[in-house]
């Protein structure tokens, strides 16, 4: 691996001015009741309740809550269930023979321990009872009951411009406000996997990289999110043209975040084109925000602002709202090739409960997605 | 060269509007499938069905498309010998009635929607329903309206005619240019110009807008300050929200300022902030509708006197 000095002077690493300048107000001003307030006031003139498509619920009265996705920490793991602690109680989730179960890799329910962070897609199912039926049920219709698909624990990503290398450890800038660089070490037995994906382990270049958290709050890399930019992170590609905007459906990619100062269970989307001029930046042609355009021509939009995000993978769409600014969808200039190569273009960068809800699984990084206005 | 007097004139007029209305329906219909490939969803159009429950505005985007290609086929079929009589006039007084549901159905989008566009010709009709809109459909429905009782096309016979059936045509397609706010948005897309939704547009310049308007002049005497507590941005839309006292309550006026053109629509709307949320967001949606009106405006916050005269 190569490995190049520090760029950091007396201690202090240098870091590059932030990608999301715009971003500076949105963790200090509580972006939850901004949006939904926002939402409120769009809807006394327009009048138009957004609708996520599935359960015709108004999201702007409440933050949207995942149908399909649990949250949590491990409470306590057995061969026939798992309980996951959340704000408002337990879940208690049954697990299957079919569960599949990720932690650095796919392993067996047996795995998890108590006290892991936890995602988890499930489906509901009706238990098949062998008394009699309450309430005049059909024969055979027992208590409906949560069994998981999929669980993700411990489950982390980085993805933004490598600062410093000092063999298999890396110091990420993940260009979000207010965040310190992200420790990230590549697991040994990965490093031939990353390097195939991110052959310039070196300061400039950009990684995006899927792993599990540690407990002192690196992330050890277990397998590449995506393919490595050709380009220096200072350096991105030129925007299309104007004329590029359809004012239709966008394609390109969607990709997940892990959640700073969200919560944990936040359904919403890191957009790249936040209004530079009411969302707190004043970047001009010369600022470090403005010359990182997304590649892909977005509408400017605001907090709260509502999307359609389709999967055209699993053929699932909600509508979620604008959450936070996204860097890495302004950095990075590339494709997804689960179903089809996708647009150069990372249209959506999801909370990661609104990607699991979306029907995406989190260790593939991304899905090919549509992305549509939904105001 | 052979000319023909008014009457002649007014004849080859109402021919030409079969074809003409043929072509307009079917590129309508073609531009609605583009847009529902490229979003790979058929109820993903704009326009009227955006009015219906979402559990209904496929089914409504269905009946739409097929009806205008239904017609739009159906005016070329019997347009000639073939459907002379009775299967004409039918064609033909139906896309009489579809045109006058559509004007309806647009006045009724700008009252419910007034940001949306009328989607007729797919992504390029995202302007906001307006009088020009209305008008176009108007028009289209009054040359349906003239096509009953044409007898069948035939091959013009001179050079004269064939140069008066031009003259008409072109005259009325400009017309319709006129009336056709695609015009604009297809000359932006073609063009060099950035479209408004990817342009850059200081507040100040919105605010400017806003205090020039007829909304700003009606609202501004029940507001506070002049200083938005909140600006944000959707698209081509820009919002700036203004605390304000209205019949010894508190509330919130809201502008939305659309940032293209001259004469851009602005629409305004109040909040009563004392009033608590309530329980059901259908209820809570429907007393905040419309706000232009000041009668209704009082009944929707139920300020019973001394509201805004």
């Amino acid at each position: 691996m190569t490995s190049r000095g520090s760029q950091s002077h007396g201690g202090q690493v240098r870091r590059k001015a932030h990608v999301c300048a715009g971003c500076a107000d949105l963790t200090d001003s509580g972006p939850t009741t901004r949006y939904a307030r926002r939402a409120l006031l769009r809807a006394a003139i327009f009048d138009s309740p957004v609708f996520d498509g599935h359960e015709h619920e108004f999201w702007a009265h409440r933050p949207p809550r995942a149908a399909a996705v649990v949250t949590g920490v491990l409470a306590e793991v057995t061969p026939q269930a798992i309980v996951v602690s959340r704000s408002d109680g337990d879940q208690f989730i049954a697990v299957s023979p079919s569960t599949v179960t990720w932690l650095g890799a796919k392993v067996s329910p047996s795995a998890l321990r108590a006290g892991d962070p936890v995602i988890v897609r499930r489906r509901t199912q009706r238990l098949v009872s062998g008394g009699p039926a309450p309430d005049g049920a059909p024969p055979g219709h027992g208590p409906a009951a949560s069994i998981a698909e999929r669980i993700w624990a411990r489950i982390g990503r980085v993805a933004g411009e490598i600062m410093e290398v000092r063999g298999r450890e890396l110091l990420v800038d993940t260009g979000q406000h207010g965040r310190e660089p992200e420790r990230v070490v590549i697991a040994e037995a990965s490093l031939r996997h990353v390097q195939v994906r991110f052959p310039r382990l070196t300061p400039g270049y950009l990684i995006d990289v899927i792993g599990t958290r540690r407990s002192d709050g690196y992330l050890l890399a277990v397998t590449p999110a995506t393919a490595q930019p050709p380009y220096l992170a200072a350096h991105p590609p030129a925007p299309p043209p104007a004329g590029a905007y359809s004012g239709g459906p966008i394609s390109g990619a969607a990709v997940w975040h892990q959640p700073g100062d969200e919560r944990a269970d936040l359904l919403g989307v890191g957009y790249a084109a936040l209004d530079p001029e009411t969302e707190g930046g004043s970047a001009g042609p010369g600022d470090a925000a403005h010359q990182h355009e997304p590649c892909a021509r977005l509408p400017y939009l605001s907090l709260g602002s509502a999307v359609r995000v389709r999967n055209e993978c699993a053929d699932r769409a909600a509508v979620l709202p604008v959450t936070s600014c996204s860097a890495s969808a302004r950095q990075f200039c590339d494709r997804c090739v689960k179903c089809g190569t996708s647009p150069r273009a990372r249209v959506a960068d999801l909370t990661m409960a609104a990607f699991v809800e979306l029907g995406g699984n989190l260790e593939d990084g991304c899905f090919n997605a549509t992305l549509t206005l939904a105001g | 060269m052979v000319f023909v007097g008014g009457a002649g004139v007014l004849a080859i007029a109402r021919e030409v509007q079969i074809p003409l209305l043929a072509v307009l329906l079917i590129g309508g219909c073609a531009a609605k499938a583009r847009r529902a490939l490229g979003a790979r969803s058929i109820d993903a159009g704009i326009g009227p069905t955006g009015m219906f429950p979402f559990s209904l505005q496929r089914p409504a985007a269905i009946v739409i498309f097929v009806s205008e290609l239904a017609l739009g086929v159906g005016l070329l079929v019997t347009a000639g010998r073939i459907g002379v009589g009775l299967p004409a006039v039918a064609v033909r007084a139906a896309t009489f009635v579809l045109f006058c549901t559509a004007v309806a159905a647009l006045a009724e989008l700008r009252s419910r929607r007034p940001d949306v566009g009328c989607g007729c010709f797919g992504d390029v009709s995202s302007t906001p329903v307006g009088w020009r809109t209305m008008t176009r459909a108007a028009l289209l429905g009054a040359a349906a309206l003239a096509s009953i009782g044409v007898p069948p096309l035939h091959m013009l016979g001179s050079v004269g005619r064939f140069g008066e059936a031009l003259a008409v045509t072109v005259a009325e397609l400009a017309l319709l240019a006129v009336l056709s706010p695609e015009i604009g948005e297809l000359m932006v897309r073609l063009g060099r110009a950035e479209p408004c939704e990817l342009r850059r547009v200081p507040v100040a310049k919105t605010l400017d807008t806003l205090w020039a308007s007829a909304s700003w002049r009606r609202y501004h005497r029940y507001l506070i300050t002049t200083t938005p507590t909140d600006v944000w941005r959707e698209g081509c839309w820009r919002f700036a929200v203004f605390p304000g006292i209205l019949a010894s309550r508190r509330v919130e006026v809201v502008f939305a300022i659309y940032m293209s053109g001259r004469h851009a629509p602005i629409r305004a709307g109040v909040i009563d902030i004392d009033t608590p949320p309530a329980t059901s967001p259908s209820s809570r949606y429907s007393s905040l509708t419309v706000y232009r009106k000041s009668a209704i405006l009082k009944n929707k916050i139920n300020i019973a006197s001394n509201g805004p005269g």
